[in-house]
């Protein structure tokens, strides 16, 4: 339990305000009915009787739920449904529970209700009502013909929307704010002191001039991997995790289309090595139920996959829908070839998805069904502006690469394999070439599958309400704080959705744009929304939380632990060596494993895996550490590599593997160790690079995962944005920000602390937090530094550890 | 320090958790009755064998069947409770301990049976479950400095939906120092206390500009982190304290020290401690790697009974040694023996469990339970019921998903209760 006494306190005030409001009795058909229709009854009623409370007629509202009455008439204190209508929607126990939030006047209007005697006419029996379509304000009739015309649209729709609403806007931020904000969003890290320097020396149109360097910036890629690695849940430690991960990453570099990324993975078949996109398909095991849900609330923001055990208990879609859904999948398997350490998904013959389900009927009733979108693509007798745009910017594309890319053919690739990196008669590849073609005339290897071809059309169709708008929403909210549908994932009827044109409006401007994410990233960044500064300590919370819902006030926000991470590097120097060789010499003790020459016993299956064993050796601090992955080598691995291994070994050589193998798995028989301690020294001139490049995610006690990195196992999982004490002991006495706050004598400011101290503490704040010190913080570092660089260096580690160094401006 | 339920944002993303109770009206009682959990117990100390431990080699041998396998059972201190030769030691503590011998498992493949065993519940591809430990200190207020759920050797089950706050504080190896309690090497403890100084100035004055509870929350968290490293609860981590004989008794290795580590930290006030442990999965040669594991546990964890006993802390403590399934009572051509999830056993000790107990019985040849199947969530509803911890209750996980602490159709064993 813990305290919240905001919560208890506005809850109480309300109520007291309400209290004396009990003016005429309002009217039960036309005012109460449609509320309590709309936004109870669903849940309350014949079929659903949450918390024992039935809500469709008279008696059953006054009978009452399990513990408490729902209503007393003339006592709003003593009516449950009343104490829980004015919580706020965050607060525990708030009704309506799923859906949206009551608006005030609703809630006026069913205290004076309750107030007045709760009256019901005789016999009314109420019955769920569908919720009140959603409010929208005309969208501008011309296209945008710049970027920053379309930023300027954008923010007068958002104005349009948020008229009348009681909120505060805020000012726009600084120009260097700006300057920290983007760049930490767009290229995920604070802005290098050369970085800052020329962007002090841009004039007019800086802003704009930022925004596009930012989007042409190598690490562009890098940052929204991450993003995309997030939504598609990319693990390095699945088959084909690594590959997947560095398609994404190449396609975000070359600018593809986000729509034909989505439907590579969805249509992919083969092998991680051949197709990378492939690796979507295998994340979920190649489950037809698990890809479907997956599918459908990845890129639609639709939780279809709810509807897999049951029909949706939130929403209209039913059971049936989703195994319609799931056969888009039910004929694809995954084959594993264990004796050639290969996996590849395949189509099958048989459809595997089969109605009523398991625990429905009798398995022989069991039938196979064929597949049908359960969405449905909006028809326009003339194509809107937005979609002729995408039609001609199609149009020129094709014509610009009329040699399109080439399908990944079995035949060609094995032909491509170079004759001459072996003998080129070399049977084993002959008898391996001849193989692999057999299973290929067998329907039984590489098949792609027509069913997922045609999903991955329907479901990136432009005419698909749901696509642009779910990945328009988890951008949105990657870069202003929160979506207009909360989760990012849920788009649905009963889930509010607020600002509904100025999503359209980004959606259609991104579809228009060829799905091009850069365009959608620019957008939002040019727009005074993206601007906003954060509220003061002084304004109250339910004002503050619904002004930052309307985004007219900036919420706060922490940099993402890789951005963090990459953030210090910057700070500190850390990414070259900031001392010469041998300035850091030290002794160092460690303790290491000597074999005994006894034997013991372990599982090697239970052996934690390498990165995690890493982590529980040497001096401790290795969950800092980062590994790069190869990108480049990951995405171009060629067919070849296997075909070259299969070349290399016989098959008496594979099978000896084989059971060496399982030789291991069985002998548990290790050389027993003992911990001895030793001293070495060593040349302590750390460097630390990227946690972009790394395998993904991190072991559980890494930095990146104590900072938010999510498992990335399940559906819906969402970066855990609390802070932690873990998370403070980190960076309190990690060795990075330990690193990152001692000033190397390489480093620029080493030298300006020698020459001019009051200019060395403007370096160091610019340096790190991208702004100068106020007058009282330059006279307090000037204290602080007196001690030269040590002091310099306790300065800097405060900085760092500062709240307003991992939280953006 | 409280380790689960602070520095919670307000944001609705974060979360929309039930716990407390709202103007004197037990909100979440509306949504289901509650069932308190009727123990006494305030801490626990798991042991987690991964791989699947024998039951048959351990806790429930069956002398004279062709499944018996090389091992004889031996006399415990409770008469007609026998248990295999391989826990000499923990044979004279069973007058504190009660087996489960009828525990009926559905999942056969580790990773799965472990999530259940571990969580209570069974995978699904849109949640994770919160790992015994989180639960628990999710649940329990905390009792001291010290961090309330403590994984040794290893990691515990995630926090799931949760949060990082109920994430185990992880102990890589027992006894060796975390660099992350202390100030990096060459910052004096005054130097540190300095920059502590610095840096609270520093977040006063954001603070003061920008009123997120996001950095009202991570202040906090700074405090905590800070009351953590100077507490002197943190020695509790270092073995050196103890004295060279009081590590042979446990064994002078990593479970040894584990085991002890464990009973040092919940003398400070840890709630829940779990000590991991691998090599359980004998498909080959198992007799002599059960040996090799019971001369490894067996002086481990009677050691730390009767020294739990001995200071009083066993009535409050409940020692679980548990795995996510048993072997097969048919031993394989490789002297091994393989997965078998149908049917298992489970030790409990202290904690208000009445010594000497015999909860279920399996078949002849520990194929199936024969008397008084468990379910696996049973386990979990016990582990509840003993810690006080109502068993009907729901959280909504930050998606807004409501879901119940414990399986709905789990009951608690009443019967291993005082």
């Amino acid at each position: 339990m813990f305290p919240r006494p905001d919560t208890t306190f506005t809850a109480l005030a309300l109520l007291t305000l309400a209290l004396p409001a009990a003016a005429a009795a309002p009217d039960f058909a036309e005012q109460i009915q449609p509320i309590l229709e709309r936004n109870c009854v669903r849940c309350h009623n014949a079929d659903k009787i949450k918390g024992g409370l039935r809500m469709d007629t008279h008696e059953l509202i006054l009978e009452g739920g399990e513990t408490a009455d729902a209503i007393v008439p003339g006592d709003i204190a003593k009516s449950e449904l009343l104490v829980r209508i004015h919580l706020r929607p965050i607060d525990e126990g708030v009704m309506p529970d799923e859906g949206r939030a009551l608006k005030p006047e609703e809630v006026a209007l069913l205290d004076a209700w309750v107030e007045s005697g709760a009256d019901w006419p005789k016999g009314v029996t109420l019955t769920e009502r569908k919720p009140e379509p959603i409010k929208r304000v005309a969208l501008p009739k011309k296209s945008p013909s710049s970027p920053t015309e379309a930023a300027a649209m954008l923010d007068d729709i958002l104005r349009r929307e948020n008229a009348g609403a009681r909120i505060i806007t805020t000012d726009l931020i600084s120009d260097a704010a700006f300057l920290r904000r983007s760049t930490i969003d767009l290229i995920g890290r604070i802005p290098t002191m050369a970085e800052v320097r020329e962007f002090e020396r841009w004039g007019d149109g800086r802003r704009r001039k930022l925004v596009d360097k930012l989007i042409a910036h190598p690490r562009f890629a890098d940052r929204w991997t991450i993003f995309m690695a997030d939504m598609l849940r990319i693990r390095s430690n699945v088959e084909g995790g690594n590959q997947l991960l560095a398609y994404i990453h190449g396609s975000i570099e070359r600018g593809k289309p986000y729509d034909e990324v989505v439907r590579e993975l969805i249509s992919a078949s083969g092998r991680s090595n051949s197709n990378p996109a492939v690796g979507f398909i295998l994340g979920d095991n190649t489950e037809p139920m698990e890809l479907a849900a997956a599918t459908s609330q990845v890129f639609l923001g639709v939780r279809i996959g709810c509807a897999m055990c049951h029909d949706h208990p939130f929403d209209d879609w039913e059971q049936r829908d989703f195994y319609d859904l799931a056969a888009f999948f039910g004929k694809t398997k995954q084959v594993q070839n264990r004796q050639r350490g290969m996996t590849y998904t395949t189509e099958g013959d048989k459809m595997t998805v089969l109605w009523p389900p398991e625990d429905k009927a009798e398995p022989d009733d069991r039938k196979a069904i064929g597949p049908k979108f359960p969405f449905q693509l909006t028809e326009f007798d003339t194509p809107p502006d937005y979609l002729r745009r995408l039609e001609k910017l199609r149009e020129n594309k094709d014509k610009e690469d009329s040699v399109g890319e080439e399908a990944a053919d079995l035949d060609a690739l094995l032909d491509a394999v170079e004759p001459n990196v072996g003998r080129p008669s070399d049977p084993v590849l002959a008898e391996a070439k001849k193989e692999s073609r057999q299973l290929n005339v067998h329907g039984d290897i590489y098949k792609s599958s027509e069913m997922r071809t045609q999903l991955a059309a329907l479901i990136t169709d432009p005419r698909n309400g749901y696509f642009a708008r779910a990945f328009v929403n988890r951008v949105w909210a990657e870069l202003i704080g929160h979506g207009f549908v909360e989760p990012l994932d849920n788009f649905s009827d009963y889930n509010e959705l607020h600002h509904a044109s100025t999503l359209d409006f980004l959606s259609q401007e991104f579809i228009a744009s060829g799905f091009d994410l850069r365009t959608l990233v620019r957008l939002i960044t040019l727009s005074d929304a993206y601007r906003r500064a954060p509220l003061g300590a002084e304004v109250k919370i339910a004002l503050r939380e619904e002004s930052e819902k309307n985004f007219a006030a900036a919420p706060t926000r922490r940099m993402l632990g890789e951005v963090l991470y990459d953030s210090i590097i910057t700070a500190g120097h850390l990414k070259d060596f900031k001392w010469p060789a041998g300035a850091n010499k030290k002794d160092i003790s460690r303790e290491i494993q000597v074999p005994t020459g006894e034997f013991t016993m372990v599982d090697v299956g239970d052996a934690p895996p390498a990165m995690m064993k890493a982590a529980m050796r040497g001096d401790g601090y290795d969950l800092e550490s980062s590994i790069t992955l190869d990108f480049n080598a990951l995405a171009n691995a060629e067919e070849r590599n296997e075909l070259e291994s299969m070349r290399q070994k016989s098959d008496e050589q594979i099978e000896a593997e084989k059971m060496a193998a399982m030789q291991k798995e069985t002998q548990r028989k290790v050389m027993k160790y003992e911990m001895k301690t030793i001293t070495e020294t060593i040349d302590d001139n750390p460097r630390f690079s990227s946690a972009m490049r790394m395998a993904t995610p991190a072991p559980p006690a890494h930095f990146l995962r104590v900072f938010g990195q999510p498992a990335r196992t399940g559906l819906g999982e969402f970066r855990d944005e609390a802070s932690s004490l873990r998370q403070q002991l980190m960076m309190l006495n990690g060795r990075m920000t330990q690193e990152a706050s001692r000033v190397g004598t390489l480093e620029p400011l080493h030298r300006i602390l020698e020459k001019d101290p009051d200019k060395a503490i403007d370096w160091a704040y610019q340096e790190i937090l991208t702004r100068l010190p106020t007058t009282e913080e330059k006279s307090d570092a000037r204290l602080i530094i007196a001690s030269g660089t040590e002091g310099m260096a306790d300065l800097r580690w405060a900085l760092l550890n500062s709240n307003e160094f991992r939280f953006l401006p | 320090m409280n380790a689960c339920s602070d520095y919670q944002f307000t944001r609705r993303r974060m979360l929309k958790m039930f716990s407390a109770s709202l103007l004197g009206m037990p909100v979440s009682q509306l949504l289901s009755k509650t069932l308190e959990g009727q123990g006494h117990a305030e801490h626990v100390i798991l042991f987690w064998n991964s791989g699947g431990m024998s039951h048959l080699d351990t806790w429930d041998p069956k002398p004279g069947r062709k499944t018996q396998g090389e091992f004889n059972p031996i006399k415990t201190s409770v008469p007609d409770m026998e248990i295999s030769e391989i826990f000499p030691q923990l044979a004279k503590q069973m007058h504190h301990a009660a087996l489960i011998r009828s525990i009926a498992g559905t999942n056969g493949d580790h990773g799965r049976a472990q999530y259940e065993l571990q969580t209570g519940f069974n995978q699904s591809p849109n949640i994770i479950h919160p790992g015994l430990g989180s639960l628990v200190v999710h649940e329990r207020e905390p009792l001291g400095d010290l961090p309330a759920l403590v994984s040794i050797s290893g990691q515990a089950a995630r926090a799931g939906y949760l949060g990082q706050q109920c994430e185990a504080y992880f102990v890589g190896r027992p006894g060796q120092k975390d660099p992350y309690l202390a100030f990096p090497e060459g910052i004096s403890h005054a130097r540190g206390m300095q920059r502590l100084q610095i840096l609270e100035k520093m977040n006063r004055r954001s603070s003061d500009k920008n009123g997120g509870s996001e950095l009202k929350a991570s202040e906090t968290a700074l405090k905590d982190a800070v009351a953590l490293m100077e507490s002197p609860a943190l020695k509790a981590f270092d073995l050196k304290e103890e004295s060279t004989q009081t590590i042979e008794r446990y064994g002078d290795n990593e479970f040894g020290r584990g085991a002890l580590l464990a009973r040092r930290l919940v003398e400070k006030g840890v709630r829940f401690v779990q000590v991991n442990r691998g090599g359980f999965d004998n498909h080959g040669n198992i007799f002599e790697a059960m040996r090799n594991h019971g001369g490894v546990m067996d002086p481990a964890i009677a050691s730390l009974i009767s020294d739990l006993k001995a200071n009083g802390k066993l009535s409050k403590t409940l020692v679980v040694v548990l795995s996510e399934f048993g072997r097969t009572p048919r031993i394989n051509d490789g002297g091994g023996r393989d997965h078998w999830a149908r049917c298992f056993s489970c030790m409990m000790a202290g904690g208000g469990i009445k010594g000497g107990s015999i909860v279920g019985a399996s078949d002849e040849d520990g194929m199936a339970p024969a008397e008084r199947p468990v379910k696996v969530s049973d386990l979990h509803a016990s582990l509840c019921h003993a810690l006080g911890i109502s068993l009907s209750k729901e959280l909504y996980t930050p998606q807004g998903r409501p879901m119940r602490l414990i399986r709905k159709e789990a009951e608690p064993i009443r019967e291993l209760f005082i």
